[in-house]
């Protein structure tokens, strides 16, 4: 099942009052638990391209949509909405809050859909062993370590049961170790939840787990890979 | 301005936003400290105003004006001899039938010069029974030490003064004798301080004035402040006993003349009522002006609910004619409209403060928001839409503000209990203050109500120092923000 459907999108920079393509005329559809790394150069458009997915930027022309809606209709506050209900992110620099327990940091997302305190608990308990970090929900993020940090915010990106997972450079921080413990645990919430995760990234061991490589140059599609 | 509505809060909101609260300690704070301070002045301010209101309401009725009062309405106007109260037989006995009354009295009150050899001034002489006059106000309660005793009405041809017509006839004097050195030995005055005295021993000093300059010749500024009341207190002499002439006008408008004796001296915190107040027997008063029976020129009630005041005062009025029915609102206005209108000059006080606190707390506020603009920025990308974000940031305000305000109520709160007891006094103005009826020894007190005003005015102040910060963060874009380092 088509998850999300992008025609002829385009996405133009005003520099300096000059032009600049960071997406230029990407035409992709992404199906129901696909594995997609998305790869190119700097500058390639990559990271734009996942800021357009995700609703974080309007392109400048074409259309992206998701399970059936269309994102340049909405209103910035549907968007926020929607983007909670069915879209998941991890970022480079993790970005969990710091004040809350890596339990609280899967749970915030769960509570702004008003979930009940026990389905709430009940979940974040299941991520948080899916990331091997049951016993270390208490934990602020300041007292876990770097890949720790990244699989809490796997977690949190799964807490509301989204539609699909972006994740910019999720593993440019982490230490090969950390990378690889990351990637896996990915790979099995992808199998395990049927959640669709699209990777932006540099790193070859992301790359080489991918079912699916979309090579970026100059804002345009070069080569999409569907592996067996 | 949009603000955003009101949103069931999610409990883990209500949680960020008090964690973030003590993310910076030190810099949280020292706002916290900042609104603590604020809100002891405030609390402090309104406890000394209360403290002098309460006071200056009391003196006023139980020394001053009673609750009620009736005169012949010209007597108000013309204060003469002749102008007494109309029906007065029948308020009497019409008055005795009002519930509400706990307490009433009679007056002749009379214009009159008084003099002693040294010095006159002018006076309102009352003419009064003394033991009656205990059911209506407290001037037997305010006998000074070392100031004689209370009128009484088996004691002829004596009289009652205040302090401060004492001092203006200067009956008041001050002098260092031996006793007075003895006694200052037995409260620990250095002995080098009563030596610097010496040359001022045995010489009567007939007005304050004159003593203190004395004083302040021979003691250095550090001992004057540090012994010079109690010097100023164990010197004090009055001349009780001493004989004081009257002179006044008897219902014939011919000038009379009488002497009495000093009984006692006075004080109220209300120079301006002292020094125009003496009391002598009606019956004394009586012989001076002629005539066959009491002039009444005054009637005082005192009740035994002020709020009353109103209704018994229009029952009065039927029984009163043409008389003028006064309640004390009328009688002393000062203390009435002190009464009615403190309350919007503490909003304005402590708005002062909460506006001079409110640029602190948006400071602290906009720091917070700069440092937190990548997290802003990730909140708003996986979902938290704009309400909840200027709920969280307004949250976060009311806290920080509510704790300083919580911790200064309570320290405000101590420190009234504690001064509460002794009181403050206020030396170097008691004076001035007194002269407009104010005690120089103020007592704060402060009710609970005004605590609530200054809860709802500090949440009100967080509220809207957080609009500012809140909108800053509003208008980040995420996608930017996230990007930030």
């Amino acid at each position: 099942m088509k998850v999300i459907d992008i025609k002829e999108v385009h996405k133009v920079y005003d520099e300096e009052e000059i032009a600049v393509k960071a997406v230029d005329g990407v035409t992709l559809s992404f199906d129901e638990a696909e594995f997609v790394a998305i790869v190119g150069p700097s500058g390639s458009g990559k990271t734009t391209l996942l800021n357009l997915i995700g609703g974080l930027d309007m392109p400048t022309e074409g259309e992206i949509v998701i399970a059936g809606t269309n994102l340049s209709t909405l209103k910035p506050s549907g968007l926020i909405d929607f983007r909670l209900n069915n879209i998941g992110f991890v970022f480079q620099a993790y970005n969990l809050v710091p004040v809350l327990t890596a339990k609280e940091n899967v749970e915030f997302i769960m509570s702004l859909q008003k979930w009940s305190k026990h389905d709430r608990e009940l979940r974040s308990d299941e991520l948080l062993k899916a990331v091997g970090l049951l016993e270390r929900k208490n934990s602020r993020p300041g007292k876990l370590s770097g890949g720790q940090q990244q699989r809490v915010a796997v977690a949190r990106a799964l807490a509301s049961r989204p539609k699909f997972v972006l994740a910019d450079e999720p593993t440019a921080n982490l230490d090969s170790k950390s990378a690889a413990t990351l990637l896996e645990i990915m790979e099995k919430l992808n199998h395990g939840e049927k959640i669709t995760f699209i990777f932006s990234t540099h790193d070859p061991r992301v790359v080489k787990m991918a079912h699916r490589v979309i090579t970026l140059e100059d804002g345009k599609v070069v080569s999409d890979d569907v592996r067996e | 301005m949009r603000l955003y509505g009101a949103e069931k809060l999610p409990g883990m909101t209500i949680s960020i936003a008090w964690k973030n609260v003590w993310r910076n300690r030190n810099r949280s704070l020292t706002v916290i400290i900042a609104v603590a301070l604020g809100i002891i002045s405030g609390v402090m301010l309104i406890a000394i105003m209360e403290g002098w209101i309460e006071q200056r309401l009391h003196d006023a009725i139980y020394n001053e004006a009673s609750h009620i009062q009736i005169h012949n309405s010209d007597y108000l106007k013309n204060e003469e001899i002749q102008l007494t109260v109309d029906k007065a037989p029948e308020i009497i006995s019409e008055a005795g039938k009002i519930n509400e009354i706990s307490g009433w009295v009679i007056r002749s009150k009379v214009v009159a010069m008084a003099n002693t050899s040294w010095a006159n001034t002018g006076v309102f002489i009352y003419g009064i029974d003394p033991e009656k006059e205990k059911d209506v106000t407290e001037i037997y309660k305010r006998i000074v030490r070392g100031g004689g005793k209370y009128l009484e009405k088996n004691a002829p041809g004596t009289i009652l003064i205040s302090d401060k017509t004492a001092e203006l006839l200067k009956l008041k004097q001050y002098c260092l004798r031996d006793e007075v050195l003895s006694k200052l030995k037995e409260v620990n005055i250095p002995e080098k301080v009563t030596i610097a005295l010496k040359d001022i021993y045995g010489i009567r000093f007939r007005s304050p004035k004159d003593f203190s300059n004395a004083l302040k010749e021979k003691l250095t500024r550090r001992q004057l402040d540090d012994y010079g009341k109690t010097i100023m207190d164990s010197s004090l002499d009055y001349r009780i006993r001493n004989k004081i002439q009257v002179t006044l006008s008897d219902l014939n408008g011919n000038p009379v003349q009488g002497t009495f004796r000093v009984c006692g001296i006075y004080k109220t915190t209300n120079t301006g009522f002292d020094q125009q107040t003496v009391y002598i027997n009606s019956d004394d008063l009586l012989e001076l002006y002629g005539g066959t029976s009491q002039l009444i020129h005054e009637f005082a009630f005192l009740l035994s609910d002020v709020k009353k005041c109103e209704e018994v005062k229009e029952k009065l009025e039927l029984i009163s004619g043409k008389n003028k029915v006064s309640t004390w609102k009328e009688l002393a206005p000062d203390a009435a409209m002190m009464n009615d209108f403190m309350i919007m000059y503490y909003v304005i006080f402590v708005g002062i403060i909460m506006l001079a606190l409110a640029f602190g707390i948006i400071n602290t506020m906009m720091m917070a928001i700069l440092e937190r603009t990548k997290e802003l920025g990730m909140l708003m990308a996986i979902g938290m839409n704009r309400k909840r974000i200027f709920n969280m940031i307004m949250l976060e305000t009311v806290f920080l503000t509510l704790v300083g305000a919580i911790a200064g109520i309570f320290a405000g709160w101590l420190l009234v209990a504690v001064l509460g007891r002794n009181g403050i006094y206020f030396s170097s103005w008691g004076e001035g203050f007194e002269a407009i009826g104010f005690a120089a020894r103020v007592y704060p007190v402060i009710s609970p109500s005004y605590f609530a005003l200054i809860i709802v005015m500090v949440i009100i102040t967080a509220i809207i120092s957080s609009v500012w910060p809140a909108r800053k963060a509003l208008n980040l874009a995420p996608v930017e923000a996230i990007r930030t380092e």
